[in-house]
């Protein structure tokens, strides 16, 4: 039987949104602080390519799953008014992210709640 | 800590920096005719505020705090009022560096930032009661 990773996935994704507000929740708390430079943590790239799902691809039309990794990195400093003070925090793009972040956690706890009930339903005779 | 608990706190911090800058503006406001009481004294001057970032060691997490709150050095302005108590042998009287437009300009900014970290907190419950959501019978 092949090892389930959706949880062991999940949680760690859910971990990382997690870690990932808490940097945002201090940009926003800095927005006034002369000298801070706003920060972003690394993308879940890396933690993807750690836990080894890949998408199978047979065609060279398929899309393929490093793309779409990579359009969830940020580009955090090109497009950033840097003030006078020198603190680069965009409030609208924190809270963007704040909201943003916020919708895939969402999209996470369902995912979990799904394959919960999905696993329920194999054990239930 | 878990960075959920963390981030609330975080914003709490926020929070509590921009309170501390509210009550300078209104203290600003408050006084922006105090002038002194004997003649050729010198008014009030306006306090200014500035924050500074400070890492948490224990979390790592970025908090803000009130660095310090410093007072305002650039000139008074002179008024003409010789029958004012603080009025100089000329008739001059020293009035608050306070200008009412730059008060409430920060008075504005200090409100939106309060809202951020009020935001912060909220989503932050939202994503606790989503977690909690998992253990819930549906």
């Amino acid at each position: 039987m092949q090892p389930i990773q959706i949880f062991k996935l999940a949680s760690q994704q859910a971990e990382w949104l997690t870690v990932r507000h808490t940097v945002v929740a201090g940009n926003i708390a800095n927005v006034n602080t002369p000298g801070y430079a706003a920060k972003d943590v690394e993308p879940f790239k890396a933690v993807m390519e750690a836990t080894g799902t890949k998408m199978a691809a047979t065609h060279s039309r398929h899309f393929s799953d490093s793309k779409l990794r990579d359009s969830i990195r940020s580009n955090e400093i090109n497009g950033i008014a840097v003030h006078p003070s020198g603190n680069t925090v965009n409030l609208a793009n924190e809270v963007s992210k704040g909201s943003g972040i916020k919708r895939e956690y969402e999209i996470n706890t369902s995912i979990v709640k799904t394959v919960n009930r999905m696993m329920l339903a194999t054990v239930r005779k | 800590m878990d960075p959920l608990s963390l981030s609330s706190r975080i914003a709490a911090s926020g929070l509590h920096a921009q309170e501390t800058r509210l009550r300078i503006v209104s203290e600003n406001l408050a006084n922006a005719q105090s002038t002194g009481d004997a003649p050729g004294a010198d008014p009030y001057r306006r306090k200014t505020v500035s924050f500074s970032s400070y890492l948490d060691n224990a979390t790592g997490a970025s908090r803000v705090k009130v660095q310090r709150l410093g007072l305002d050095n650039s000139d008074f302005t002179v008024n003409f009022d010789p029958s004012h108590p603080a009025a100089n042998e000329k008739g001059m009287v020293k009035m608050p560096n306070v200008n009412p437009l730059i008060e409430l300009a920060d008075m504005r900014e200090t409100n939106r930032s309060y809202e951020a970290n009020l935001q912060t907190i909220k989503q932050t419950r939202e994503l606790v009661s989503l977690t909690l959501g998992l253990l819930r019978n549906t």
